[in-house]
Order: C-alpha cells, then structure tokens, then sequence
C-alpha cells in the first residue's frame, strides 16, 4: 500500500479499533458464537483488528500472514458470513474516520481506491481459505460415505453379505453393483445375502435397483438372497405391485444365512461333548 | 488437444474396428472398467445398426468438455433409409431384424445424453454421450 | 477365425478368447451344434472370462445356442461373466433370464452335473 495512505491510516489506529469492536457485537448471532465465552469472543476480535491494521504496513497486497490466523478462526468455528460484515464494517468505519480527520488530503478518490483495494484483498483471502476448507470436508465427507456405502462381507465361504444402510439413489446404486460384482469374484462366493435391514424406504426405484444388482449377481455366476425385510417393507412391496419373486427373501439376516448354507449343501452342526 | 476419430462401417470388420477405437479413447480419457464396456457396447450396437439397415455410414468418435466434466462422444451418421417412426424403435423389444430390439433403448440406457434425428430416405444421425463420474 | 471347443467325456468345454465379432459368433454357434450332434454331448460349459463386451448382437447369440443346445438335449452354462459385462447386460435389459451361470470353468461343470442329475 501507497505508504503515505497507510502512514494516515496507522495514525488513527486506535480510533478505528474502538469504533469496530463497539460495533462488531451486533453481528453476534450466530450459535457458533454464542457458544463461547465472552472474554475468548473479546479476545478473538481484538486480535483480528490487530491483525488487519498490521496488514496496512505490507507493501504488497500478500497478506500471507493472515493465513494462520484465519485457519484458526475456521477451526474455532467462526463463520464466514461474521468475519465478512465485520471487514464490510471495519471498512466503512475506516472510510468514516478517514474523511472526517483527514479533509486535507489532496486525493481522497486514491485515499478510497486504496483503502477499497486493501479489504478487497484480505476478503478473497479469507473467502478463499474458507472455502479451500469445505471443499475439503466436502470431499473428506463424499469419501467416507462412499467407503461406508457398501462393502462386500465374507461370511463363510461361498457365502458373502453385503449390508446396505441409507437411502439408495441411482448413483449409489450404480456404485453398489459394482461393488457387489467385484466383491462376488474377488471372494468367490456363491451365494450373496443382501440385507436391506438399514435402508428406510424401499420404493418402486430401490426395488427396481435391487432387482437389477440380483440379475447381474446371477450373471457372473452366483445367487442372490433378499434379507432384513421389515413389516412395513413387505407392505410397501406388495402394495406397489414390485414382484420379487425371482429371488429368494428372508425376514431376517439369520434366516438368509442358514437358507444360504443349504443352497451350498452345508449345515451348522453342534460338536459333541 | 481433443482428440477425434473416425471409421467407416461398410462391413462387419468396421463394427469391430469402431468398438476397438472407442474403448481405446475411453480408456486414455479415463473412464472405469465398467463405462468402458458401456461405451463400447453402445459403439457397436450403434455401428451394427448401420450396417445393418443402411449398408453403410460413419462413425464418430471424440472426446468432449464442458465447464466441469469431460467425456466421449459417439455419432453414428448413414444416409440409410431412415426411421419411420422414431418413438418405436425406441421401446424395449421392439425389432424389425428379429434381434432382442435392446438396441437403441439400450444405447440411451448406457449413455448420459442421447438424440436422434432421423429423416425417411435421407438418413439417421445418432449421437450419444457419456460424461466422466 | 474359430473357437476351438474341446470334448470331455460327456461334455463339452469351451474357452472364448477372443474377441467376437458376428461372423466368428455365427460360425461358433453353428460349430456346438455340430459337435453336440456329432459326440452326444449332455452338457456344454461356455466360459466368457475373456469377453470384454457382449452387446445385443452377440447376447442373442448365445442365448440362442443355449435354446437350441436344449433342444437337441444338452445343457449349457454361462461361466466367468465378467461384472463390466454383466452390469452393461443389465443396463441394456438383456437379463439372459433362464440361462444358468457359473462363476468359473470349474463350477460350472459341477453345475452342469447338478443340473443333470436333478
């Protein structure tokens, strides 16, 4: 920044420090902020002022050294919709003072532009580290539920299960037979129980997917057996008129598993003695 | 560079030369093992259909982008006979050549996006899209 | 080009490993007919564990030699379907319903025999 400008600026630092802390309050709704005590809150908006001011001494418009701050304030939770009011407002209050106190300057369009310039910047910093980070969990979260979407669990062999929890869309369910598929080689397994005991609502369409994901099992070479088929599941399935009849169900994962061992000529036997 | 290629299906070697063509460019655009089988599958039924009905035709193949998302392109162009009716062929089990009539429903099936312009006499262009996931 | 079919006892083995454009699938339906005939073979295993892609051409292929296999009194079974393969079959509609599959070579002759004896 022109030196001059923030020369000016630095000169009514203390003045610019009092208005905004007395202002910034008011913004102070958000739950995230009423969670903490006020003596952190005070503490946080002092060093965020401070920290701004200090940018004024940058030359340049890289006010890299924000960034540690502003991944603090991420961490603690601050929202970004507070942290862009408080710099709109410490914006207009440094304008105020400044053309108040400062009517001599010759160039108040430039004493504008510069100031404009400033906050710009250090709000796309800001915005940028903001958003960097939900993208971030975005991702972190897309992951986890794909991980958490639909393992293939060998039971015994020839035997595998495959649990599904949550609602099943097309996309979900593209990527459930594909797991579904690969598992079925990879373990080798003859017969796959699918447990549908987590999935909330089994409509036309999660039929439609389920009956699918059963043709291609029996594609590749192995059975399919339904299981975890609640009370209210079957009713939906027969009032909507969805036929299932292709393949085995079973109310319960227990069921499926002992009609599983008789489709590959086996049976739990108790030892003796 | 996007990348476009062509072959010419005028006998039942183009059908095979276009499905080689097309999981080749799926598979450098990085497509999975399971879209590369769709777009190949739908590479062929779509050349079969060519030589089938109208002899002869082209097929296309190129890689497409928009703002945020990358994928493979197929057109199928003949200057065959034509459709004479566009919404039939396009319902499950419906054949004129006594094969499963899966062809064409399938096509859309396995792609993103799908059009079809069809003029009797004057011929068919088919072009279908897959998008990267 | 010809897939080379190869006779086991009552059976008959046969590996795709190549792959099949309409002619060499026309030409390989009309060989395991011939050779059904010829060794009165009971039971057929098909093993597509190389097949990249099945499209509807080649599907009604095979589901018509499983038909006619039936008709003139031998059994068939589809093995190593691969998923690529199978879920691009189910997208198509194509469900190969009432053709019995196995996951390999070997399974599927044990599933040649349980359909035989039962």
């Amino acid at each position: 920044m022109n030196a001059n400008i923030s020369h000016i600026i630095f000169k009514h630092k203390e003045s610019i420090i009092d208005q905004w802390l007395e202002e910034i309050p008011k913004f102070r709704t958000e739950d995230s902020l009423q969670n903490i005590t006020d003596a952190m809150y005070e503490n946080t908006n002092r060093e965020f002022v401070d920290k701004l001011l200090s940018t004024v001494k940058n030359q340049t418009n890289d006010h890299a050294d924000l960034v540690p701050f502003t991944e603090r304030l991420i961490q603690l939770g601050w929202p970004l919709n507070y942290i862009t009011r408080g710099l709109q407002e410490f914006r207009k209050i440094t304008v105020a003072t400044l053309s108040k106190s400062e009517t001599d300057y010759n160039d108040s369009i430039e004493l504008l532009q510069e100031i404009e310039n400033w906050i710009d910047e250090i709000v796309n910093l800001l915005v940028n580290e903001y958003s960097g980070s939900w993208e971030n969990t975005v991702f972190l979260q897309k992951m986890a539920l794909k991980e958490l979407s639909a393992p293939l669990i060998p039971v015994v062999d020839k035997i595998s299960v495959m649990p599904l929890i949550g609602t099943i869309d097309t996309e979900r369910a593209k990527h459930i037979m594909e797991n579904l598929l690969t598992g079925v080689i990879e373990h080798r397994a003859e017969v796959v129980l699918i447990d549908i005991t987590g999935v909330p609502v089994v409509d036309t369409m999660v039929a439609h997917h389920i009956i699918q994901a059963s043709e291609a099992v029996r594609l590749v070479g192995a059975k399919c057996i339904l299981v975890g088929i609640r009370p209210e599941i079957a009713q939906t399935i027969v009032n909507l008129g969805i036929n299932l009849n292709k393949f085995p169900t079973k109310s319960t994962l227990k069921k499926g598993i002992e009609t599983a061992l008789e489709m590959t000529k086996r049976q739990i036997v108790e030892m003796e003695g | 560079m996007q990348v476009q290629t062509h072959v010419d299906i005028n006998s039942e070697w183009g059908i095979v030369a276009a499905r080689q063509a097309g999981r080749k460019l799926a598979r450098e655009i990085g497509f999975g093992s399971v879209d590369q089988a769709r777009i190949t599958t739908a590479i062929s039924e779509l050349a079969r259909n060519i030589y089938l009905y109208a002899n002869k035709g082209q097929i296309y193949i190129e890689e497409v982008s928009n703002a945020n998302k990358r994928g493979v392109k197929i057109t199928a162009i003949d200057q065959g006979p034509g459709i004479k009716d566009v919404r039939k062929v396009m319902e499950d089990g419906f054949t004129t050549s006594g094969g499963l009539g899966a062809g064409l429903p399938g096509v859309r099936r396995l792609m993103d996006d799908f059009t079809i312009d069809s003029e009797v006499n004057n011929g068919t262009t088919i072009s279908a899209i897959k998008w990267l996931r | 080009m010809r897939i080379p079919i190869l006779k086991l006892r009552d059976y008959l083995l046969i590996s795709v490993q190549v792959e099949l454009d309409d002619k060499t699938a026309l030409q390989f339906q009309e060989d395991v007919l011939s050779k059904i005939h010829e060794e009165g073979s009971r039971g057929v295993v098909i093993d597509l564990t190389s097949v990249e892609m099945i499209d509807s051409f080649i599907a009604k292929v095979l589901g018509d030699v499983v038909d006619m296999s039936n008709l003139m009194g031998a059994k068939v079974v589809l093995t190593g379907i691969q998923p690529p393969v199978a879920i691009t079959l189910i997208d198509m509609g194509i469900m190969l319903e009432d053709v019995p599959t196995a996951l390999d070579l070997e399974q599927g002759l044990d599933r040649l025999q349980l359909e035989l004896e039962g």
